[in-house]
């Protein structure tokens, strides 16, 4: 799932006014853990998912898990 | 779930039964493999197909004596396919000699074979392929027997050639030896076993007419001696069981053992003959089918297979899959412990309308199947979550105080009026002029009850969820004073039959029918409609009959379909097909739209919705009663997924003041500060991904009142997520003044962890 979030996103957290920066996130679905690259803010560590990613990969992986 | 008892349906299904021509045919022919080439006009495929049962084939093929044309399917309407003119024609156009075999040592054993005709030569052919050193006695000078007195089809050289084959092959041949009883015995020490094919014997054998042993001595003996018949083909068919024995018999295993199917049966399959065109037999030009004659009897062939429920149902159409091998496919995903589950879709596209039992010879029903299926996958934890979430959390919605309520006129109620919570959602306006209808007609104690049955929760397996629902409304049952529920919903009918037998139900419809309509001045054009009844009550003749008796009474004509009444299909919302699969769904109204150019008549407000939907020109029955204008009902547009939540909670708000005088509390209108603007694009993105208005608000809300949310500069816009139980809900949006311009949503189920 890493790499789709753009590193060079235009987006700020509008909170703390921070650039977002890359960082491994901890993600859970169906009992599963595991880590991915994400974008998110350094601050308050809200993190950014795109369209592009919750609507792709990500749904595809939880798809899979589902059938698990 | 029980998984033997799955394979025991799946046995039953006769999906993959031969046809009666095959299994007639002693040797077991496939006939339909065969015809199905001959229509290509591949003859030297055919003849492949012959060779790979029938022994001598050149030889056979020319000259059986048919037994599988008198069972042949075909034969009322038009007259049996002419099967073996068409094996003559694929001797002829397709015979090429068959490819030299590398000889296997012959180690197994000796086994002497008496009499060279069509019995003998099979057994010797069949025992030396099995590895056996065989040797032939023949009294006569040849091998072939009555053959040789066939006429006309079969020419000298072609026996002649196969005969060399076999003797090719290194069998060895003893010409010009008649052995007798004595003989007999000499032999019985001599060999493993003893096949004997004399057509006359000088003593009567006691053969076993299955294994055709003689007694439980080493002698096998077929061909006439056996079948009292001259018939070639079941000479031939003795000679080769007569060899599995032998076989058998050397190697000491039992003589018995799953052997019902050999030689000539009668097939368990059922072939629907009803609506089949009379076709004549072709008619041959010459003494043997041309190719092109060929061809064109073969297309007489009606293929002969059960295909019943997969034809009538959509879905099986889709996975294009038979209820055996779908059994099959259910029981090896029940086992799977680690791994995918590759069958989860299929399972829940399947809308459990139950029209494959109407349809079956056998009764088997695939809905039962499933909903086990789905309540085991469940069970077990291995449902997909995402496939009815958004429908179990609706009928939440309707069973919360946004909805559901209760009121009846002091007293004991005698009726409660339930109508469910898809036809408040469809029809908010026309709830209360039938509360009104209900109360002027019925004497008696009349109360309405809004809420959902928990049909969802059934058709998702969760059984859990549906219990408790079912609990809940027998106690309302109870404290009302058990009156007889009023049913507008044919989904509610179906649950209060299965989960809730206590309480007695009257369908809306009937009390229309019973009561008369209430503006029946409304004179309609001569209209004529065909009714697409619901699934969920296809047994419920009342129901059908009252739907019929109240669009006559509106001045209507009525057309039925052909899948009408008990064999009516399912429009594609059934079993929550509509979340799990919207191909799959949009495939069952596709079809269905298909069979009939009418206007349909609907009486479930899915029903009306999919259809509608999908261009069709439906009317709800409702429409029929209360609509102004029916040409602005025919195609009115189904309310989006957040229309239906607003449509109930208003009607609730609305019934409480305009009937009973009472203001609802505040909780139920409570209005966001902000005001949204939703464009056309969005609106379809939330349908598409079951995001409602409530949630992009509650995003927003939060977004503006905590700040979490994303900004970006350049474009001005705001990103902000919010996690509402199980799914994380993204919104872009635009603050213009005091609206807010939502650009697009998304949401994932996966939960990210902000540390
Ligand atoms: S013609 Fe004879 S060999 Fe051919 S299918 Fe019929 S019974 Fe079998
Ligand atoms: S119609 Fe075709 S498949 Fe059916 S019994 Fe006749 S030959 Fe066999
Ligand atoms: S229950 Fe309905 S959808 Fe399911 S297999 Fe049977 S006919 Fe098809
Ligand atoms: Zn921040």
């Amino acid at each position: 799932m890493n790499g789709d979030n753009k590193q060079n996103t235009p987006w700020l957290c509008d909170k703390c006014k921070k650039e977002l920066v890359q960082k491994k996130v901890k993600v859970r679905y169906l009992g599963g853990n595991f880590e991915v690259e994400l974008t998110k803010c350094p601050e308050c560590n809200m993190v950014f998912v795109s369209e592009e990613l919750a609507m792709g990969k990500m749904l595809e992986v939880e798809k899979e898990l589902e059938d698990k | 779930m029980d998984l033997d008892k799955l394979l025991e349906t799946s046995d039953i299904c006769i999906y993959d039964e031969p046809p009666a021509c095959t299994s007639c045919c002693p040797v077991h022919m496939d006939v339909i493999a065969f015809i199905t080439e001959i229509e290509k006009g591949e003859f030297d495929k055919a003849y492949k197909v012959m060779e790979k049962r029938i022994p001598f084939a050149r030889i056979i093929g020319s000259i059986c004596d048919h037994p599988c044309e008198k069972v042949c399917v075909r034969s009322d309407s038009g007259g049996t396919v002419k099967i073996s003119e068409l094996e003559k024609a694929a001797v002829r156009y397709g015979y090429a000699p068959p490819k030299k075999a590398i000889p296997i040592p012959k180690k197994k054993g000796r086994v002497a074979v008496i009499g060279g005709g069509i019995s003998g030569m099979t057994a010797a052919f069949d025992l030396d392929k099995k590895g056996y050193q065989v040797v032939m006695y023949e009294k006569s000078d040849r091998l072939g027997g009555k053959i040789w007195n066939y006429e006309g089809g079969l020419k000298k050289e072609v026996i002649e050639e196969e005969i060399q084959a076999l003797m090719n092959k290194g069998i060895k041949v003893e010409l010009n030896r008649f052995i007798d009883k004595k003989g007999l015995e000499g032999l019985i020490g001599e060999y493993d076993a003893v096949y004997l094919g004399t057509g006359q014997w000088e003593e009567e054998l006691q053969i076993h007419p299955e294994t055709f042993q003689v007694g439980n001595t080493s002698v096998f003996a077929g061909g006439k001696l056996s079948n009292k018949s001259c018939s070639v083909i079941f000479s031939a068919s003795s000679g080769r069981r007569a060899a599995i024995s032998i076989d058998r018999y050397i190697g000491k295993i039992s003589m018995n053992a799953s052997r019902e199917r050999e030689g000539s049966f009668e097939t368990p399959l059922k072939y629907e003959t009803e609506g089949i065109q009379p076709v004549e037999a072709v008619r041959k030009a010459s003494d043997i089918y041309s190719k092109d004659e060929s061809v064109r009897e073969a297309g007489r062939c009606l293929k002969c297979r059960c295909r019943k429920c997969i034809e009538s149902c959509s879905h099986l159409t889709h996975f294009n899959i038979s209820p055996k091998s779908y059994m099959r496919q259910i029981n090896q995903s029940e086992r799977i412990i680690l791994g995918t589950h590759y069958a989860n879709k299929m399972i829940n596209s399947c809308t459990m309308c139950r029209l494959c039992k109407e349809e079956c010879f056998k009764d088997i029903s695939m809905k039962d199947v499933i909903q086990e299926t789905r309540e085991s996958m469940v069970k077990r934890g291995k449902m997909p979550v995402s496939a009815h979430d958004f429908a179990l959390k609706d009928m939440k919605f309707s069973n919360s105080k946004h909805f559901s309520m209760v009121r009846k006129q002091p007293g004991k109620a005698e009726y409660l009026f339930y109508p469910g919570c898809q036809l408040p959602a469809s029809y908010p306006e026309y709830i209360g002029e039938i509360y009104k209808y209900l109360v002027s007609k019925i004497n008696g104690n009349v109360g309405i009850y809004l809420g959902c049955c928990g049909a969802p929760a059934d058709w998702a397996g969760r059984q859990d969820l549906m219990q408790e629902n079912a609990e809940i409304i027998k106690e309302t049952w109870e404290d009302t004073g058990k009156p007889v529920f009023i049913l507008a919903c044919s989904s509610c009918c179906s649950i209060f039959e299965k989960h809730l037998p206590e309480i007695s139900f009257v369908s809306l419809w009937e009390i229309f029918a019973q009561y008369g309509l209430p503006h029946n001045n409304k004179v309609s054009p001569k209209h004529s409609l065909s009714v697409h009844d619901a699934c969920a009550t296809r047994h419920n003749k009342k129901i059908h009959d009252s739907i019929r008796e109240i669009a006559v009474l509106s001045g209507y004509e009525i057309q039925e379909l052909k899948y009408s009444k008990e064999r009516t299909k399912c429009c594609g919302y059934g079993g929550l097909v509509y979340y799990a699969n919207r191909e799959q769904s949009a495939d069952f109204v596709k079809h269905r739209i298909e069979e009939s150019n009418n206007d349909l008549l609907v009486y479930c407000a899915m029903c009306k919705d999919l259809l509608v939907d999908a261009g069709k020109r439906t009317f709800h029955i409702l429409d029929l009663i209360f609509a102004e204008d029916m040409e602005s009902v025919a195609l009115r547009k189904m309310p989006t997924l957040s229309e239906r939540h607003r449509n109930r909670a208003q009607l609730k708000i609305r019934l409480l003041r305009e009937i009973w005088g009472e203001e609802p509390d505040m909780e139920l209108e409570k209005q966001m500060d902000f005001r949204m603007i939703i464009p056309e694009k969005v609106k379809q993105l939330m349908e598409d991904r079951y995001i409602l208005m409530e949630d992009i608000e509650k995003v927003i809300d939060n977004a503006k009142k905590n700040k979490e949310r994303f900004f970006n500069p350049q474009e001005k816009s705001y990103l902000a997520r919010l996690r509402l139980d199980n799914v994380t809900y993204w919104v872009e949006y635009e603050e213009k003044d005091e609206d807010i311009l939502v650009k697009s949503v998304y949401s994932h189920r996966m939960e990210i962890v902000e540390e």
